[in-house]
């Protein structure tokens, strides 16, 4: 299907927008080509033909036969909405575990009820709700017989008036859901093997978010590092860590979509986001523009707008980096990190390298992205930042030959993730103490101030290596304290960026003293932006 | 060579429906008065409707189990006959049958009916919801807050562009769906509802207007005599929007026949004979940034270019009509993302 003899597309087709990429096979290898992304009411086929267009159009020899594009292999990837769930169980607490292992995985909750009376109306209202994709009902072993009993006479009245939605029993305090055909009830043991039985009742809703991870997964063997991807869409987020020896964790979260569905209603909500906004404008045209970011995400992506998408971008980014349950902070002299790969090595600092994908990223410019990624997933040492622009990693995480699919990334990789830049985060100089950076390229070193609480723009092309010195008076956490400490790092659209503000990132809650924050720190990645 | 069609990457905006499904949610009690298949009229009650409805108990003294989703009306026998039959204080809907020998029911003393915003026909029944084919068109809206409802159509401005104010709403507007240009304060949305209009469709609102509107609406739910239903459906986003060229042109032609607002999906529902399209297929309508609301004609796509905030995007060159005619065309330069095709 996806041969190097022929050239062939990939396509992402999201929620929002459909993004697209001609790969072909040029010097005995593929390569991307050409890629693009549009409204997802646009369709497939404008995009791709418009593709072969502007190949043929730059160099006619490229593509031999351009006229017969449509039958050319596609490799297409597709996110939709996030599949809703309600919960019912015998208490609140017995719930809790299942409620956050869904919403983990990717699963909307729209409701945890119990059999009490008091509930019983939004019980019945909640599994009536005819968007509802699956009932899981809690019976976790050693529950009270008397409970169980009552709680599925409830459930199971409400649920056989609906002949079509599937159930699944989660724990072994129950064989069976009265009223409940038994083909259409599934039976899964702790949370976490509920969510995975779940998935088989919506086969290949959850696909297309897999498929980045299968891809991300993939990266970090082909290029022996550790790499984390973020990928932000208009319905949720994924993210995930992974190294050679495959993925360490990852999440998927419907509210970390770049502005969820619910923020339309809640107010709390939009203003989460507009607090990382740096305009000055009133909180409700900002509400306004933020709600209508959600009706018609790809409009008004320029000039305010593009600040606007991005305050949006790390909101999204925030609420992704609470729900991994890492808050970055440095304990005991390390940070606790709440994973270690399958050799027990515990990894204390940032990835290699970061990959961000997604609608959300599309349109802002490079420097700004980086800079949105490291102010929201924030982690002490050095890290490369690169942005999936074609969105090919979706696609090509479609591909479930696992040899193919890293031949296929291998070969693309170079152009397929646009070099953002690396970012030192170092925290601990202490307020008005000054240290020093020295950054060293072909043997000529640069030497600057090295300020506390501040974020520096260092130039730094793409493709150059540098190496980066930097010393201190006070200990900087990179991952171990020291004085002096040095990184190998390579430059990007947005260079290097050195940061010595602290883990998390604390933003003044006087809006304009924000506000000032926020544009100091971004200033200089979008006046260099400006046309 | 392949030569694409100029505008095909230029998003289209959905705007007309032929014979949309529109769907009205079954609450727990919610008793439908129509079958499937039936043919329903507009203003027709189709679901009887529970109002402050709560939850009640009764044990069933050796009498056979309802079952679930039997609905029942004031006074009737949920189960048994005669002085030891089983009755609730209302009608309502038995939700289950508890282990210890108790039915549970949604019960209320207060009682609504919903109606048909549209002609059509029943399509899908089931505990969770009723769809409707209506006959006519429908025009897709991003937001609609309210209940469904229907009336004969006011055109309240002068054109897509202009405001109303509260005091221009009156009396002689009960019963009916108001037409009301770019933005709708909250003061015009009460004063409207106050004298009996059925529904406003707007092109833009602020978003503290819906949700004072809501809360509103979450009131009048609240209180003992049930108030007719009342919708707002926006047609473009949030802010001052100017109703969508296509859009207003439906509507001014359908103004004095009744129409329909349905909240599921957000829509205006208008008559068979109501809507022309009169536009050639290769106009555009600029939806944001500061010439919102234009329209015009794309004289060529210009490929990507550098903009403000250093974004590239994908650009066309297009002539805009001019703001008062006759007078010139003004030629700019656009992102194709702001930009939308219609007819």
């Amino acid at each position: 299907m996806t041969s190097g003899a022929t050239p062939s597309f990939t396509i992402d087709v999201g929620s929002a927008s459909i993004a697209a990429a001609l790969i072909a096979p040029l010097d005995g290898r593929r390569r991307l080509l050409a890629s693009a992304a549009a409204p997802v009411a646009v369709g497939a086929e404008a995009l791709l033909r418009h593709l072969v267009n502007r190949v043929s159009a730059a160099d006619a020899d490229t593509l031999p036969h351009p006229a017969a594009w449509p039958d050319w292999p596609r490799v297409e990837c597709r996110t939709v909405p996030p599949p809703r769930v309600a919960l019912a169980g015998v208490s609140q607490r017995a719930l809790e575990p299942l409620e956050r292992e869904f919403t983990r995985e990717g699963w909307r909750v729209t409701a945890s009820v119990t059999a009490d009376r008091a509930q019983a109306y939004d019980a019945a209202l909640a599994i009536r709700d005819p968007e509802l994709d699956l009932l899981v009902v809690g019976a976790p072993d050693g529950t009270a017989r008397d409970a169980i009993a009552q709680l599925l006479a409830v459930v199971g009245a409400v649920a056989s008036q609906r002949p079509g939605l599937p159930v699944v029993l989660s724990g072994g305090g129950a064989t069976a859901v009265p009223g409940v055909a038994p083909d259409r009830t599934l039976r899964g043991h702790g949370p976490a093997d509920t969510v995975a039985v779940s998935r088989q009742a919506i086969p290949g809703r959850l696909a297309g978010r897999e498929a980045f991870v299968r891809s991300v997964a993939s990266l970090a063997q082909i290029l022996d590092l550790r790499v984390e991807g973020v990928d932000v869409g208009h319905e949720a987020a994924t993210r995930l860590m992974a190294s050679p020896d495959g993925v360490l964790r990852r999440i998927v979260l419907a509210d970390g979509a770049l502005v969820p569905s619910a923020a339309l209603e809640d107010q709390r909500l939009l203003d989460a986001i507009a607090r990382w906004s740096p305009l000055p404008d009133d909180a409700y045209v900002v509400r306004d523009r933020l709600r209508n970011l959600r009706i018609a995400p790809w409009r008004d992506a320029t000039s305010d707008g593009a600040r606007l998408r991005l305050a949006a971008a790390r909101a999204a980014l925030e609420r992704l980096q609470d729900a991994w349950g890492d808050d970055g902070r440095d304990h005991a002299g390390g940070v606790q990190w709440p994973f270690t790969d399958r050799h027990g090595h515990v990894p204390t600092t940032a990835p290699d390298l970061l990959v961000a994908s997604g609608g959300a990223f599309a349109a802002p410019p490079g420097p700004a992205v980086a800079l949105a990624l490291v102010d929201t997933l924030r982690r002490p040492g050095a890290v490369v930042l690169a942005h999936d622009h074609a969105r090919v990693l979706g696609p090509i995480g479609m591909l479930t030959d696992e040899d193919e699919r890293r031949r296929f990334l291998a070969e693309i990789v170079d152009a397929a993730l646009l070099p953002l830049g690396s970012a030192i985060v170092a925290p601990g100089l202490r307020a008005a103490r000054r240290g020093t950076v020295r950054v060293t390229v072909h043997g000529v070193t640069t030497t600057l101030p090295l300020t506390a609480g501040a974020v520096q723009v260092v130039d730094l092309p793409p493709g150059v290596s540098a190496t980066v010195e930097l010393e201190s008076p006070d200990s900087l956490f990179v991952g171990a304290r020291a004085r002096r400490v040095s990184f190998e790092v390579t430059g990007g659209l947005g260079g290097l960026l050195v940061d010595t503000r602290e883990i998390p990132l604390r933003l003044p809650d006087r809006a304009e003293r924000r506000r000032a924050y926020l544009d100091a720190w971004q200033r200089p990645l979008w006046t260099n932006a400006e046309p | 060579m392949i030569l694409p069609d100029p505008l095909d990457r230029i998003p289209p905006r959905l705007a007309l429906t032929h014979q949309p499904i529109v769907r009205v949610a079954l609450r727990p009690g919610d008793r439908p008065l129509v079958a499937n298949g039936d043919r329903v009229e507009p203003g027709q009650p189709i679901i009887e409707r529970l109002r402050h409805a709560q939850v009640g108990e009764h044990g069933l003294h050796g009498h056979a189990m309802p079952a679930p989703g039997t609905t029942f009306a004031e006074g009737a026998s949920v189960a048994g006959s005669g002085r030891r039959a089983l009755r609730f204080d209302g009608a309502g809907e038995v939700v289950c049958t508890l282990p210890g020998g108790r039915v549970r029911a949604v019960v209320s003393r207060h009682l609504a009916t919903v109606e048909s915003p549209v002609a059509g026909t029943v399509t899908a029944l089931d505990a969770t919801a009723l769809s409707l084919r209506a006959d006519g068109t429908g025009i897709v809206a991003a937001i609609a807050v309210g209940e469904p409802a229907c009336g004969p159509l006011v055109v309240a401005v002068e054109g897509p562009s202009a405001e109303l104010r509260a005091q221009r709403i009156d009396v002689r507007h009960a019963g009916s769906i108001l037409v009301a240009g770019s933005r709708v304060d909250v003061e015009s949305l009460t004063r409207a509802r106050a004298m009996g209009v059925r529904g406003v469709i707007v092109g833009g609102v602020i978003g503290t207007d819906v949700h004072a509107l809501r809360a509103s609406t979450e009131r009048q739910e609240a209180s003992v005599h049930a108030s007719p239903p009342f919708a707002l459906v926006v047609l473009d986003g949030y802010g001052k929007r100017p109703i969508p060229p296509d859009a207003w042109e439906s509507l001014t032609e359908a103004a004095g026949q009744t129409v329909g607002i349905a909240t599921t999906p957000a829509m205006v529902l208008l008559p068979p004979d109501a809507v022309a399209s009169r536009t050639d297929g290769s106009r555009v309508r600029v939806v944001s940034g500061p010439f919102l609301g234009r329209t015009g004609r794309v004289l060529e796509m210009i490929g990507l270019r550098r903009l403000s905030g250093g974004v590239y995007q994908e650009s066309a060159r297009v002539a805009l009509d001019p703001l008062a005619p006759p007078g010139a065309n003004d030629v700019v330069e656009l992102p194709i993302a702001d930009l939308e095709r219609h007819g």
